[in-house]
């Protein structure tokens, strides 16, 4: 008899049907990340596949398949211009699965199948590194692996239950091996090559300009921007602004950053209150980093202050990073405001906003102070009917005229603009900081959380002899806004759409509790690195822990694990080993059926014993004693087993 | 390439048949003699590990760490499910097969699995076209029958066969060799239309003509294999044993069966004559029958042990030494 090998035995539809449950469940970890089409696709070929193999067909034809993969690979190169990287390299695993799917015939393809399903598994991990996805995809892996160990059984049994027990039983057994080489794998620093990196994280966030309705529309979002760990007090809420970038170039209606900036960035000396605290930044697609103002030290590799004192690195915020930083509550630049840079923070378009800069001059002439005109310009804002909304109507290209004079409604954005323009226009320098400012504390873990939501903009002007001073136009209109957060500040606006969840105590408190699980995920799983893996083998009392110290744990807990495991494997092949009680019991009928006198098999001990006593006296005392023993330990609460069975082994009857 | 493979398994068989010398049949396979490989699909499994090692260290994810190291240790744990099932089974075999020229030898094979879990997908490979699958359920065994096609008369031997297994899940396999000497005995196949020798012409007159010279002369047991005619139906009707009803004439003129008598057919035509008349001997239950070839006497008799001894002698006949059949994969 020939068996057939198990490359060339065609897959029957059972096998079939597995095979696209699973390729179906690792894709749908991937649903966001793909494009449409290409779903469509690889469920079409799936659909096609299991309709031919249904009616007891094989794969279509050659020509029509090299098609769809010409097609579909065709246009998969025109959507990301590459095959390499995470998305493209996801895209394309997933399309050649779907389509080595449709030319499925052989045992080899369905092997290639699943290799293919186990990466994609990896690859949604590099995607997100959410914890149910992990489990997830573990779960999926598992069905994968019970899918391919029932295609291995040439005869099949006809649950599906024993395979997804035994795979089941595989995968716990590898789990202790598993925690062993992640616990003590050495991580590198870097990555071993570069990769090309993928637009990747949060889209939403500040961006290098703003337009009146920006951060309005941003504070709309509710997605994380940063945490906020202190190690002391935190500053008091006047004082929770964090710096993001600084914008001087405005057009009237738009304000830019500089991206060009050649001037050095002036000495800041800091004063009054240290605050150290660790700042966890979701990643964002742009190269500015976050800080309490003012920052003076940051342990971000690579990172430096800008003229403007934004904190940049060179590339973008593609992964979440941790920054251990210190910020002073107060800073002053001794040196006088560098001529460029003045310069730049008092141009104006000469030919926009005319109301306002009529406006600008005719408060000037009788604030010549720069500090009063300032407080003169804020008093405007607070005497005028200003109104501070999350809706401002929208603005055309003399905005701040517009703002001003007419609609007089509007988010701190409005205000911050507005602001610096009738500075600049008076011929303070003065440019637009955008940022966050407040948070929301989490009780759960000691830490802030800033949002979307609490994106800011406010103002910096140039004080002669006090240097840059910060001004939030936003407090003169509604102060709320500063001392306890957005939702305070818009009690006009009503309750909005995605904010309801913050009135409602208990949601929030969920929110908050499994943010700090997620945290909590993050610090000691995530960002598990090489300090924690010395913190590690301190902990199993290794002094002075360096990569040879960690290799060898390493092995050495290799080798226990694959002990383990050997004897684990053999443990399970073992019969069921019978009761000690019962065997001894056995083991002395046996011995007294050799000196003839043999227990009925009705009889229980205790009637067994009584029957011997009358026919061999001399053994009476002690039979009767292990079968009381006996009685006792099966059936009763006596805990002299031991006894027991060491009497009945000590028992040595003799034939008289 | 497949030379090559073939050379290092032949080599391998050859060593393992040194190291652990002959087997007493029923064996026990132990540690020593599993060997295991990783499969193709294992090696391609290893590559993608890799792979995911890499991608993980690159984008510096723990998490992408975690999956490929689970996916290594599954691996692991995998290859020790694969070897376990082989470690501890019991195998036996009945060491002797009989057939005819172009018919099939069956070697019926026991597994014995003494242990708490299933063994699935024990693969039994004698040589290339001379396998079979079975799973084996905890405690309990299971007959499997290989059949290994007989294509001409003569011993065909094996000294060795080889038990297989690639679960779970395809990515290893395990193998043992057991150095068990099975035989397949392949008889002439029967051929030829000559009738017995002159010495015994007058019985071979149609057997339908020849009963009424018969004496009935008692039962006798039933054994398999005896016509349907012959059979005393009585008796069983009665709730008797199975009995068949016997006849004289067969002690009386025992039939020899000549290799002389067939001049002029080259041996194995001769000996397919012969095996055929042995054949139609006992089929007929007639008479007790002798058979006499150069170099082998068997002195006239009949019955199944009877048969058996004439057809292997036939077998036996001028056979050249076995040819080892070539192993292959």
């Amino acid at each position: 008899m020939k068996l057939a090998t198990a490359s060339v035995t065609p897959v029957t539809y059972d096998q079939l049907k597995w095979l696209c449950a699973c390729l179906a469940l690792t894709l749908i970890a991937h649903l966001a990340a793909l494009p449409i089409w290409l779903i469509v696709t690889v469920c079409a070929a799936a659909a096609i596949r299991l309709g031919l193999a249904a009616r007891g067909r094989t794969a279509p034809p050659r020509g029509i398949r090299l098609c769809i993969a010409a097609v579909s690979i065709t246009l998969l190169f025109l959507q990301y211009r590459t095959f390499n990287g995470l998305a493209a390299g996801t895209a394309l695993l997933s399309l050649m699965a779907g389509l080595k799917l449709l030319e499925l015939q052989s045992h080899r393809d369905f092997h290639i199948i699943i290799l293919i399903i186990y990466f994609l598994n990896l690859a949604a991990l590099l995607h997100s590194e959410s914890f149910w996805l992990l489990g997830y995809l573990i779960a999926v892996s598992w069905l994968t692996s019970a899918a391919l160990m029932r295609l291995t059984i040439s005869t099949p049994p006809p649950a599906w239950q024993p395979s997804v027990r035994r795979a089941g039983r595989v995968l716990a057994q590898a789990l202790p091996l598993t925690l062993i080489l992640w616990l003590f794998f050495p991580r590198f620093d870097g990555p071993l090559w570069q990769m090309p990196q993928d637009k990747q994280g949060g889209e939403s966030g500040l961006s290098d300009s703003m337009s009146p309705g920006d951060i309005s529309d941003l504070a709309q979002s509710d997605d994380i921007a940063f945490r906020v760990h202190y190690i002391d007090a935190p500053p008091p809420p006047p004082q929770r602004y964090y710096r993001g970038p600084v914008l001087h170039d405005f057009d009237g209606h738009t304000w830019r950053r500089t991206h060009w900036d050649p001037t050095p960035v002036p000495p800041l000396v800091p004063m009054g209150i240290a605050y150290r605290y660790t700042l966890s930044l979701e990643p964002h697609p742009h190269n500015w980093l976050f800080a309490l103002d003012w920052p003076t030290r940051w342990d971000l590799p690579g990172a430096v202050l800008t003229s403007d004192y934004t904190l940049v690195q060179p590339a973008p915020v593609s992964r979440p990073a941790d920054i251990q930083a210190v910020s002073y509550s107060q800073m002053r630049t001794s040196d006088a405001l560098n001529p460029a840079m003045r310069r730049r923070d008092t141009r104006l378009p000469p030919d926009r906003n005319p109301r306002s800069i009529l406006l600008s001059q005719q408060l000037r002439s009788t604030h010549p102070d720069d500090m009063d005109f300032a407080r003169a310009v804020l008093a405007l804002f607070h005497d005028q009917p200003f109104f501070y909304t999350l809706k401002p109507p929208p603005l055309a290209d003399d905005s701040v005229d517009e703002f001003l004079f007419e609609s007089r409604r509007g988010f701190c954005g409005h205000y911050a603009s507005a602001f610096a323009m009738l500075m600049r226009a008076a011929g303070i320098p003065a440019r637009v900081v955008t940022g966050y400012q407040g948070g929301t504390f989490n009780r759960y873990a000691d830490y802030w959380i800033l949002r979307q939501s609490d994106a800011h903009a406010w103002d910096e002007i140039w004080i002669e002899g006090r240097g840059w001073v910060r001004i939030d136009p936003t407090s003169a209109i509604a102060p709320e806004r500063v001392e306890r957060g957005l939702n305070d500040a818009l009690v006009a606006d009503g309750p909005l759409a995605g904010r309801w969840q913050r009135h409602s105590p208990w949601i929030a408190d969920l929110r908050l509790r499994l943010d700090a699980l997620g945290q909590q995920w993050r610090r000691s799983i995530l960002q598990f690195d090489q300090k924690s893996q010395d913190n590690l083998l301190v902990m199993l009392y290794i002094s002075e822990p360096d990569g040879h110290k960690l290799v060898m744990v390493l092995a050495v807990g290799l080798t226990l694990a694959l002990l383990w495991l050997t004897w684990q494997v053999r443990r399970e092949m073992r019969p069921p080993v019978k009761d000690p009680l019962v065997r001894a019991y056995a083991r002395l009928c046996r011995k007294m059926a050799n000196i003839g006198v043999p227990r009925r098999l009705h009889e229980g001990a205790e009637d067994y014993a009584e029957r011997v006593a009358g026919l061999r006296p001399d053994l009476a005392a002690e039979l009767t004693v292990l079968c009381r023993h006996y009685t006792e330990l099966r059936y009763g609460t006596s805990k002299a087993e031991l006894a027991f069975i060491s009497g009945v082994r000590a028992f040595r009857p003799r034939t008289r | 390439m497949s030379t090559w493979r073939q050379k290092a398994i032949t080599r391998l068989r050859a060593w393992a048949a040194r190291r652990h010398g002959e087997d007493a049949l029923p064996v026990t396979i132990d540690r020593r003699r599993i060997y295991i490989l990783p499969t193709r699909f294992g090696l391609m499994l290893a590559a993608l590990i890799v792979a995911m090692l890499i991608a993980g260290l690159n984008y510096n994810s723990n998490l992408g760490l975690a999956f490929a190291f689970l996916m290594a240790s599954i691996a692991l744990v995998a290859m020790h499910h694969c070897h376990r099932n082989l470690l501890g089974l019991g195998v036996d075999v009945n060491v002797e097969a009989d057939a005819f020229a172009g018919e099939d030898a069956a070697f019926e094979f026991t597994l014995r699995n003494a242990s708490a879990v299933d063994r699935r997908d024990i693969e039994i490979h004698l040589v290339a076209d001379a396998e079979a699958l079975k799973s084996v359920g905890a405690n309990s065994d299971e007959r499997v029958t290989v059949t290994v096609a007989a294509a001409r008369r003569g011993v065909m031997r094996f000294s060795q066969f080889e038990l297989r297994t690639r679960h779970p899940f395809g990515w290893f396999r395990a193998w043992t060799y057991v150095q068990g000497s099975l035989s397949a005995f392949v008889a002439p196949q029967p051929r030829g239309d000559r009738r017995p020798s002159a010495a015994a012409a007058e019985g071979s007159v149609p057997r339908s003509e020849a009963r009424g010279e018969e004496e009935f002369a008692g039962l006798r047991t039933y054994t398999p294999g005896v016509p349907l005619k012959h059979m005393a139906w009585k008796v069983l009707a009665r709730g008797g044993d199975a009995a068949v009803r016997g006849y004289t004439g067969l002690a009386a003129q025992p039939e020899w069966l000549e290799w002389s008598a067939l001049e002029g057919l080259d041996t194995e035509a001769r000996l397919s004559q012969l095996c055929r008349w042995v054949l139609a001997n006992e089929a007929g239950y007639r008479r007790a029958y002798g058979l006499r070839i150069p170099g082998a006497e068997i002195s006239p008799g009949w019955g199944a042990a009877h048969r058996i001894r004439c057809l292997r002698a036939l077998t036996l006949h001028q056979a050249e030494p076995s040819s080892p059949l070539e192993p292959r994969r």
